[in-house]
């Protein structure tokens, strides 16, 4: 139940590049044109890295709409501040964005982040041993692959909320107020988020646009910026969590002994990471800090920056990862509060089994595998799906044909060329014996 | 009521480390289309993704033969290989015979038989000397076990 991209038909050129990218094989191309199978779908913007065409999009909100509003309240992701070396600073970003009339809460995200951290610290402080590591919630694409691709492992995603959706709690808690919250978006699994998040039954944001949208505008030289401050003594601690390790970093600050994290990004490390630990192959792992997308958020298709760019204002950062007394009281009330627990439990997302009981299960199983020994084993992507093995399945489920593989369909053919030409041999019985 | 039996057989190649993992995914995408619950795949891919590797590593490569009836999944690992001179001893967590280079892969902790023997409901070896090794676990299905709608 995605809702992060869309697909322009137009576009389109019914190649198979997208559906063999994608992780869950959510893609199928039919008559033409690709699909998605929303159920399936992570929102990992895997496929619109891999499009030639341009015809799979982010499905964001629509600023120019948002912004003509009257009042607008945003929070940034944290990759929105190594995007643009005139705006590497929280402050010079939230006045450049108030001379809009856009009003930015992310201090309340750089509180939101602290007590994330500090909750997921106390969680490995207390869990036993055997039920470690725990895996990060942050990147909602990590979450749903668990979900679909890794069903035994949901029990272990760390039961923490969003950063987000604690910051924009915060927010209107302490001010009482209720307007509509715009969150500046990395990629397409952000905006799910917002749309239909995990853990909860709806976002605290109603929006969802992209970092990118954003940064150009404000290069475009909409606002002014009057001053030439410098950041000074605020928490950017939080703004590590868009690269690989930081927010591993930043447990480990509020932690009370050493942890043993492991940190990877990207899809393919992230599923091999999953893979191991699903085999019981990382015992004596504290924490698993994953992203689909590559070095981290900052890797997500929404940014306008170089990744390896962003990454370098992110190296040469300076950042205090000591937690100052009063930042520890803020938080710990918060904390006390009990504002980090998710509404729901994370489930795993079931594939529909063959058939309702075993045996015929079992039976329609077969069937597949006759299917599929039959096909050539190329997964060239020409009948749509992804692999041999997706075309058996979906032939077995009533949603294709063996003549869909056009190995099989040039075998009818000559196969049919031959009758054909046998018939063609036989000759009507009135003309039997004479010359034609 | 027939017993229906759901049969899936892997050759696995001796040395190959670049496709080890296959039978263990295999089997466990089988077990979810049949609605086999996912603890109990889980179990298995654990248990078939050790006997791949041991396959792999240690007898040169042979075959693993998953069989599903309605009351037990089991797996066989058949091979050629030389045999496990001292079968307790192999048992023991931490023991390994694999080498160096293997070690170096990331392999050969000696953890495998142990991480099969936990996950198994039955965990039976036969090996002799010069002619090969048979390894067969069972995962029963309980009472308890939660089936899917
Ligand atoms: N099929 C086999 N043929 C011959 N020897 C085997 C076979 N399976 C296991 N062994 C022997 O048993 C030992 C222990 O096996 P086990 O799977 O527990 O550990 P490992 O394979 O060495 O390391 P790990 O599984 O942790 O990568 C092996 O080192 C090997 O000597
Ligand atoms: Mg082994």
């Amino acid at each position: 139940m995605a809702g992060g991209i869309k697909v322009q038909e137009i576009n389109c050129a019914g190649c198979a590049n997208c559906i063999k990218s994608c992780p869950t094989e959510a893609m199928r191309v039919i008559d033409g044109c690709v699909s998605v199978i929303n159920e399936l779908c992570i929102d990992c913007g895997e496929c619109m890295r891999n499009c030639p065409h341009k015809a799979i999009m982010m499905d964001e909100d629509e600023w120019d709409l948002i912004s003509s509003q009257e009042s607008v309240v945003a929070i940034c992701d944290p990759t929105f501040y190594v995007q643009m070396g005139a705006y590497a600073n929280q402050i010079l970003i939230k006045q450049a964005l108030a001379s809009w009339n856009v009003t930015d809460i992310s201090d309340y995200a750089s509180l939101a982040f602290d007590i994330v951290a500090y909750s997921i610290a106390r969680m490995l402080d207390h869990e036993s041993p055997q039920n470690l590591p725990l895996i990060t919630t942050y990147c909602p694409a990590v979450i749903r692959l668990i979900q679909i691709n890794f069903p035994e492992l949901v029990g272990r995603v760390v039961p923490v909320d969003s950063p987000f959706e604690i910051a924009v709690a915060i927010w209107r808690e302490v001010t009482g107020r209720n307007d509509d919250i715009t969150l500046l978006v990395p990629c397409p699994a952000k905006i799910t988020l917002v749309r239909n998040p995990v853990g909860r039954e709806d976002s605290n944001a109603q929006y969802a646009v992209s970092v990118r949208k954003l940064v150009r505008a404000l290069l475009a030289g909409g606002p002014k910026i009057s001053s030439e401050q410098l950041e000074v003594g605020l928490n950017n601690r939080w703004l590590q969590w868009s690269v690989t390790g930081g927010e591993s970093a930043h447990i480990s600050a509020f932690s009370q002994r050493p942890l043993k994290t492991i940190s990877v990004s990207g899809l393919r490390n992230t599923m091999d990471l999953l893979k191991e630990m699903e085999l019981g192959r990382l015992r004596g792992i504290d924490y698993i800090e994953c992203r689909v997308c590559d070095l981290g958020c900052i890797g997500g298709v929404g940014n306008a920056e170089s990744r390896f760019l962003s990454k370098s204002r992110l190296d040469h950062m300076d950042i205090n990862w000591n937690i100052s007394a009063d930042e520890m009281e803020a938080l710990h009330g918060w904390y006390e509060k009990g504002i980090y627990k998710l509404e729901k439990e994370i489930t795993a997302t079931r594939r529909n089994p063959l058939a309702t009981d075993l045996n015929s299960a079992m039976s329609r199983l077969k069937e597949l595998n006759r299917i599929y020994s039959e096909l050539p084993h190329i997964d060239c992507g020409s009948c749509g799906r992804p692999s041999c093995k997706a075309l058996a399945e979906d032939i077995i489920r009533g949603q294709g044909e063996m003549t869909d593989c056009i190995f099989k369909l040039r075998e009818t053919i000559s196969e049919l060329s031959r009758e054909i030409a046998d018939l063609a041999e036989h000759t009507p019985h009135t003309l039997r014996g004479k010359r034609v | 009521m027939t017993t229906n039996i759901y049969e899936e057989e892997f050759k696995v190649e001796g040395g190959d480390f670049m496709n080890v993992g296959t039978a263990s995914t295999t089997l466990k995408s089988s077990l979810e289309m049949v609605g086999i619950p996912s603890s109990i795949t889980r179990r298995a891919s654990i248990i078939a993704y050790e006997v791949e590797m041991n396959l792999v590593i240690h007898a040169g490569g042979g075959i693993i033969r998953s069989l599903v009836s309605t009351d037990k999944l089991m797996i066989l690992a058949i091979d050629e290989g030389p045999g496990i001179p001292d079968i307790d001893l192999a048992m023991q967590e931490g023991y390994s015979t694999a080498s160096d280079a293997i070690r170096e892969l990331g392999f050969g902790a000696g953890m495998g038989l142990s991480n099969m023997k936990r996950n198994a409901d039955v965990l039976k070896i036969n090996s002799e000397m010069g002619k090969g090794t048979s390894v067969e676990a069972i995962i029963y299905f309980t009472e308890n076990t939660e089936w899917r709608k």
